[in-house]
């Protein structure tokens, strides 16, 4: 039935605002990250790891868990709206494949940002006249950003299911942000979901944040996610719908 | 009314909230093949009973069995299994239409098939139950009320439900659209042998539309059974007040006449010529003076106030 549920998602999305938010937004933390590194190419002298640098600091401490609960609030919000959750909790299945095909869809949605992201940085340091390629461990910090940003798309999923506001969970997020940014230099970086995607994509550091807490951090990834989707999912099961 | 054909049963089914009761001990007897009508005040506990029905809201105690499967036993939900298998035989329309306005008529089926996976070729079948085929590829939200309830309904009846639960379902429709939805609604037993539980505070509707009523106010059933029934409530009575009414009554019964004391008058469920002249030539013979000689008939607007005891819009 999940695979059922992810259709629904997937014909839900069609021809929405989503794919503007997806589109644009990465863009700004793009040009504000190059516009620094071209203003500051007497300290930074790394090439691509400085660009790296300067790009996901935007990304990671400002964007990316406003945009991830963009998503999860409009995803919500269309049930939310014309009392479709009677719609969506009457239809024959499992409550825990609603919350998990909604998930799927906004993982899939998440990979696809951290692509584009990426994307826009090779375009950004081909503009920039920076020479060759990146370098390979990049393509590591982007699939560990790829597991922090999951984490974080399940805590903001459970917060939009719950708030039934799109405001107030992108608002958390951007608190998050902040805060995350802030935890992301102490010991306790590994351990708050808003910290997970900074230290993941080693944004703003030339030596690797993760040193050796490699585990550690791949399980509290993993943590979130699962509290978060059980959490979800049994209070799918036994809270009054209110539409 | 047999117990074991009903498609909705419960047993002192009651929802209450910190302070209130919402729903209390309400015993629901929907009969297959019915159109039941749910009738009761706004405010009396219709949508929480349908969708306690549904698992929407979960009731704080009593028993629920939907198509002969036990959904709740003494408040207590059964397995999700359970819910799920009953879930797929039964069509829904809970208050206002929902629909993805952003999507066309026919994306919104298309969901509603792949969610209850149901071949998408039921949606051109739906689509001109409800005659919304020139409108399918219109984007919902530009819909008129009237346009996405029966967008609504068609999608309650994708994957041929054998119940449809509707509530309101033409709460602010124009009259022309009112009267659409009646006659659809009406034509489902037949047409798609389904059992219908709708839900109105228009007792005119229900009365059109239904076969069984169940009257709610204030949380509690107050009365169910075949609209047959509520209509005899509402023959002609002949209504008759004398200067000593207990004499009369041993006069009447001395002639097998049936009359009951109501209220200072003797009542009479026959009218008849004949008759009134016959008992009351009795009457008079036995030196019994006749004050006051009616005739009363209620309506059904009568009897569904004196069942709920308040004004409502009719």
């Amino acid at each position: 039935m999940l695979a059922v549920c992810i259709k629904s998602e997937n014909l839900k999305i069609r021809r929405s605002y989503i794919w503007l938010a997806f589109l644009f937004i990465p863009v700004v933390p793009a040009v504000m990250g190059t516009q620094n590194y071209l203003n500051n190419l007497g300290m930074l002298k790394n090439e691509w790891y400085s660009l790296w640098t300067q790009v996901t600091l935007f990304y990671t401490d400002f964007f990316f868990a406003p945009l991830v609960a963009i998503y999860c609030s409009y995803l919500w919000r269309l049930e939310n709206q014309n009392k479709n959750r009677h719609l969506l909790l009457t239809a024959p299945v499992k409550a825990c494949d609603i919350f998990l095909g909604k998930l799927a869809v906004i993982i899939r949605i998440t990979l696809l940002t951290q692509l584009w992201i990426f994307a826009l940085y090779l375009i950004a340091g081909k503009l920039a006249r920076l020479p060759g390629f990146p370098p390979p461990l990049l393509f590591l910090y982007i699939a560990r950003g790829c597991l922090g940003g999951i984490a974080v798309a399940a805590v903001q999923l459970l917060i939009s299911m719950q708030l039934r506001s799109f405001a107030a969970p992108v608002a958390i997020a951007c608190i998050g942000s902040i805060t995350g940014f802030l935890a992301s230099n102490s010991r306790f970086a590994v351990y708050y979901p808003y910290s997970l995607m900074v230290v993941g994509m080693n944004a703003n550091k030339s030596e690797d944040m993760l040193s050796g807490n490699g585990a550690v951090f791949f399980i509290s990834c993993l943590a979130y996610l699962t509290l978060s989707c059980t959490a979800a999912i049994l209070l799918l099961k036994r809270q009054d719908v209110k539409a | 009314m047999n117990q074991k054909n009903a498609v909705i049963k419960t047993k002192n089914l009651t929802k209450s909230y910190s302070s209130a009761h919402a729903v209390q001990e309400v015993n629901l007897a929907v009969p297959e093949g019915c159109i039941y009508g749910f009738l009761g005040p706004n405010g009396a506990g219709k949508s929480t009973t349908m969708k306690m029905l549904l698992g929407l809201i979960k009731p704080t105690d009593g028993d629920i069995t939907v198509l002969g499967t036990p959904l709740v036993r003494a408040g207590k939900s059964a397995k999700e299994k359970e819910r799920l298998s009953v879930l797929k035989q039964t069509g829904s329309l809970i208050e206002s239409p929902s629909y993805y306005g952003h999507l066309t008529g026919r994306e919104n089926l298309e969901i509603l098939c792949t969610l209850k996976n149901v071949p998408q070729s039921e949606i051109s079948e739906a689509l001109s139950i409800v005659r919304m085929e020139k409108q399918q590829d219109k984007k919902a939200a530009h819909y008129s009320l009237g346009m996405k309830q029966r967008l609504g309904l068609a999608g309650a009846l994708l994957g041929h439900p054998k119940l449809l639960l509707l509530d309101e379902p033409t709460n602010g429709l124009d009259p022309a659209g009112i009267q659409e939805m009646r006659e659809l609604v009406r034509s489902l037993p037949e047409t798609c042998h389904m059992t219908v539980m709708v839900s109105s505070h228009l007792l005119s509707e229900i009365d059109q539309m239904a076969d069984y009523a169940g009257i709610i106010n204030k949380g509690r059933l107050i009365y169910q059974d075949s609209l047959l029934r509520l209509h005899e409530y509402s023959r002609r009575q002949l209504c008759l007040r004398t200067d000593n009414n207990s004499r009369a009554m041993a006069v009447l019964n001395e002639n097998r006449i049936d009359c009951r004391l109501e209220g200072g008058f003797l009542t009479f469920a026959e009218t008849a010529d004949e008759k009134t002249a016959y008992l009351i030539s009795a009457l008079v013979k036995e030196g019994i003076g006749i004050l006051r000689v009616e005739e009363r008939q209620k309506s059904l607007e009568d009897i569904f106030l004196e069942l709920t005891g308040k004004q409502v819009s009719l």
